[in-house]
């Protein structure tokens, strides 16, 4: 269940945070985004919509984005407005560059073609990143710093696991120069001073662009979830940048012991995940780290109803992936456990509750065993369509 | 100010037909449905859904039907959470991935195919083809495709023209408020338009036109179109207590509409009326085509116990039961009234100021305030900026004030009308009065100047049908103004509001956010764009 390139691009642009995202679609696709991405920031609304109707479905819709494009100019206080023009525009032919070359704006202008139909939404973000790119300067290099790339502003636990990861490389001596794609626009102008990108899931085609025009090495480890995770991510990071640490002097037992034996009875777990670049890490963790079973393992790219039905054909006691997924959830009687886009029956307000990082081992593990602990539909179980009670 | 006057709202319970549970399943929706409501108003500050997410909420009422978007992934994607049913995504929801060679060459052969691998993956009665923005711009000949694979599926296909771009209207509430200030004063003005766009009209007249057959028309029966799902709380409840109601006044309910299965809708030509609760275009279609009459509820007038029993005689007199239904209905009323009655010896006692938004029924809904339960009212506040951020032109707004200023007046209700006050106007206002009456966004505020504030959202959950609602709402009333609110310092009243846009926050971004959407809403309306 992909959200296609107009998703992925609206996100990219969307964690530029103080920027504004036109975008160049008919009313749903600027609502669908706007309601996806406020579920836990509420008041983040930087954004705006061309409109787009069937009288420009017709005649063409250049002039309504020359009219946007110049509103928005006046309206917002902001140093960037990022164009994404979505499907209609782009079956139509509207010649998106020329009505911005057209008007003279006081704002940086960066546009991206994000028709839906074109690719998915990984692909979507990879590109508006390197579109975004433009905006770079070139900068001297400070020391052992590093870019995170490959975040969402709308992303489960985005702002709590960014914090963790921040931590961690801290206490290791590393600076994190900008995260990409949740910061400010002067970071990521600034963000070829890094001394290495690292890519977490996505973003490498920025990564790549950035290497080759400005000479930034990356590395692309998986995300930090669990004790291991965790561990071989720092290490791998301090390793490159020649520092001598051993993020494991960090590992804290502690909260583990406090509930050792839920842990003991859970070994053996089958458990289903499905998600984005989050999902294979994840799985890592539950398998490695909690010892489950992993029954299925999905991406969003694979056939949802094949997954839904690989899910009902397993042991799947507990289902790991997005608000999406309470339906089969619900359908098998088990828990689920949100950690994945789009998150919107849920909300992460918290910034010290990560599930990132060492100490998102602890909250994910405490997250994991509260949705077992205090499941209501625990006695029932659904066997062949009959309820057994 | 203080009463001697008691009111047990726990035993004094009007008619036997009073369901003990109604007030809880009321909450159940506010807390349960509700607690998205204030975000999805909000939001549509900023925008406006599409036409597909109507038709996907409307398609996936009706049991043993499964929506096919012919579209891209995103339009599947995003339009699972459809804002009319927040609280449950739709879980199966196949799309044809429309790419970029569809999009070349055509798509009909995904159709074709995706419509057949539909049928054996789920089985459905009923596969509902919903374009998108994508398969209207590149046109594809769905009916025919629709046409093709009839035979090779047992099930029906409906085709449900829904593209995105073809939402309503930038004029259309414009258009809409005008025809309804006219019945403001002259209810047989009532119109009969309806916002074309919304997805969900585009479902039902689907449906007339395509799917429902010829059948023996049973004596006194109806069908209702509901507006909240069967998934609501509430829904149950208030079918049961309409049963109750309709049986006792002769009435048999055929099904309702969508919240129905499949075949039922099939069997909907069955019924001699059908009560209309959103457009008229599918009923007048089923009048046309299969005879069955309609009658529409025409929102204001038939609210209150006045407007309740006349809605009910509408619909006898249409089943031809006027005399049986006659004397149910004024029995009815009569237990309403004298249960509000002692709600009403309470309520006197005291002053309130309303707030509410200027709307189709406005005057309407004050109306029943001091009318029906005796509340007197000394201030009404009606704001009238979100409509004009919807594009309703201001010689409308300057109308709706009119109108309404006129009919209190000629209604003597004796209230002091206070248009678009901002928030420290309010606070003084309220600081007039022993209550204020509002819904719960604006009751947080009120809160911050420590002023009384009695929420009346419940109000919207409430049956449209039968007297039951208002004795539930006047009961409930007295039990908010028992509350003692105001030592409450609620966290949310410490942000800092907009005065003008409340309860948005004073965040310019928001707030530049709302203007661009209102600006870019409103100028295509007024056709000031050189290309439109």
């Amino acid at each position: 269940m992909d959200g296609g390139k107009f998703f992925g691009a609206f996100r990219a642009c969307s964690g530029i945070k103080d920027a504004v995202t036109l975008t160049h679609v008919p009313v749903g696709c600027n609502w669908g985004a706007m309601m996806l991405k406020t579920t836990s920031n509420q008041p983040d609304i930087r954004q705006a919509c061309t409109v787009m109707h069937e009288r420009e479905i017709v005649f063409g819709g250049e002039e309504a984005l020359r009219e946007a494009l110049v509103r928005a100019d006046k309206l917002y206080n902001t140093p960037l407005l990022a164009v994404v023009a979505g499907d209609a525009p782009a079956i139509i032919g509207d010649d998106v560059e020329a009505v911005i070359d057209s008007v003279a704006l006081n704002k940086e202008v960066v546009w991206m073609e994000a028709a839906g139909f074109k690719g998915t939404m990984e692909k979507g973000y990879e590109e508006a990143l390197v579109h975004l790119a433009r905006l770079m300067e070139e900068r001297n290099v400070i020391k052992k710093s590093v870019n995170l790339i490959g975040f969402c502003p709308d992303d489960f636990k985005v702002d709590a696991d960014i914090k963790e990861i921040t931590r961690l490389l801290n206490s290791a001596g590393i600076k994190v120069n900008c995260v990409i794609s949740n910061c400010s626009f002067e970071d990521f102008v600034n963000a070829p001073a890094a001394e290495l990108n690292v890519v977490i899931g996505q973003g490498t085609e920025l990564a790549e662009h950035m290497k080759k025009e400005f000479g930034v090495p990356y590395l692309e480890p998986d995300y930090p979830y669990g004790l291991e995770g965790t561990k071989e991510f720092t290490n791998t990071i301090c390793e490159h940048l020649g520092i001598g640490y051993d993020a494991e002097q960090e590992f804290d037992l502690e909260p583990f012991k406090r509930i050792y034996l839920y842990l003991h009875e859970l070994y053996g777990t089958p458990v289903s995940v499905i998600g984005d670049c989050h999902a294979e890490p994840m799985a890592g963790f539950l398998d490695s780290e909690l010892g489950f079973d992993i029954e299925v393992l999905a991406s969003l790219e694979d056939d949802y109803f094949i997954f839904q039905q690989n899910v009902r054909d397993s042991n799947t006691t507990i289902l790991f992936g997005s608000s999406f997924e309470r339906n089969i959830a619900d359908e098998l009687r088990i828990p689920l456990v949100r950690f994945i886009y789009p998150v919107f029956d849920h909300v992460c307000v918290y910034e010290d509750a990560p599930y990132a990082g060492f100490r998102g081992a602890v909250c994910l593990t405490e997250t994991i065993l509260n949705a077992v602990m205090g499941f209501d539909d625990k006695f029932e179980a659904k066997t062949g369509g009959v309820i057994i009670k | 100010m203080k009463t001697d006057v008691e009111v047990d709202d726990k035993t004094s319970e009007p008619f036997e037909t009073v369901n003990k549970d109604a007030i809880r399943d009321i909450f159940r929706d506010h807390t349960f449905h509700g607690v998205h409501q204030d975000t999805m108003w909000q939001l549509h500050r900023y925008g406006i859904n599409c036409k597909l997410s109507g038709s996907v909420y409307a398609v996936t009422e009706i049991k043993g039907a499964i929506p096919l978007v012919h579209g891209p992934n995103g339009c599947a994607f995003h339009q699972r959470l459809t804002p009319r049913r927040m609280y449950s995504t739709v879980q199966d929801m196949p799309c044809t991935h429309l790419d970029e060679n569809a999009v070349i060459y055509g798509g009909e052969e995904q159709l074709r195919e995706k419509i057949i691998e539909t049928y054996n993956r789920y089985k459905p009665k009923l596969i509902a083809v919903l374009p998108t923005c994508v398969s209207g711009l590149i046109g594809d000949d769905i009916q025919g495709v629709i046409h093709e694979v009839e035979g090779k599926v047992p099930c029906d296909v409906l085709y449900v023209p829904c593209e995105g771009f073809a939402h309503r209207s930038r004029q259309s509430l414009d258009v809409m408020m005008k025809e309804h200030l006219k019945a403001w004063k002259d209810p047989t003005m009532f119109p009969t338009r309806e916002i074309r766009g919304c997805g969900h009209m585009e479902v039902m007249l689907a449906l007339a036109d395509q799917l429902m057959e010829e059948q023996d028309v049973e004596e006194h029966s109806v069908n209702i179109e509901t507006f909240g799902g069967r998934q609501n709380y509430g829904f149950k409840r208030q079918l049961e207590e309409t049963k109750k109601l309709f049986a006792s006044m002769g009435i048999k309910i055929n099904t309702t509409l969508l919240s129905c299965t499949v075949e039922e809708l099939k069997k909907a030509p069955a019924a001699e009326l059908n009560i209309v609760g959103r457009g008229i275009r599918w009923a007048e279609q089923m009048e046309k085509e299969l005879g069955t009459k309609y009658l529409l509820r025409r929102w204001f007038l038939y609210s209150g116990l006045e407007g309740t029993e006349k809605f009910l005689m509408e619909i006898a007199s249409k089943l031809g039961l006027d005399g049986e239904a006659e004397e149910v209905i004024a029995r009815e009323k009569n237990r309403a009234l004298q249960a509000l009655d002692k709600y009403g010896k309470f309520f006197k006692n005291y002053e309130f100021a309303l707030f509410m938004h200027g709307f189709f029924f406005t005057p309407h809904s004050v109306q029943t305030y001091p009318v029906d339960y005796n509340i007197p009212l000394k201030y009404v506040c009606v704001d009238t900026r979100r409509l004009k951020e919807h594009n309703v032109s201001d010689e409308t707004i300057d109308n709706i004030i009119k109108n309404t200023e006129e009919l209190l007046e000629e209604w003597d209700l004796g209230v002091e009308l206070v248009i678009n006050p901002t928030l420290s106007e309010l606070g003084e206002i309220a600081k007039k009065v022993d209550y204020v009456l509002g819904g719960r966004s604006t009751a947080l505020l009120y809160e911050k100047e420590g002023l009384n504030v009695v929420n009346t959202s419940i109000g919207t959950y409430s049956s449209p049908f039968g007297f039951n609602g208002k004795v539930e709402f006047a009961m409930n009333l007295v039990r908010e103004m028992r509350r003692q609110h105001n030592k409450r310092k609620t966290i949310v009243s410490r942000l800092n509001y907009d005065e003008s846009y409340f309860p948005m926050l004073a965040d310019p971004m928001c707030l530049a956010s709302r203007e661009m959407w209102s600006t870019m809403w409103s100028l295509r309306g007024d056709n000031k764009l050189r290309g439109g």
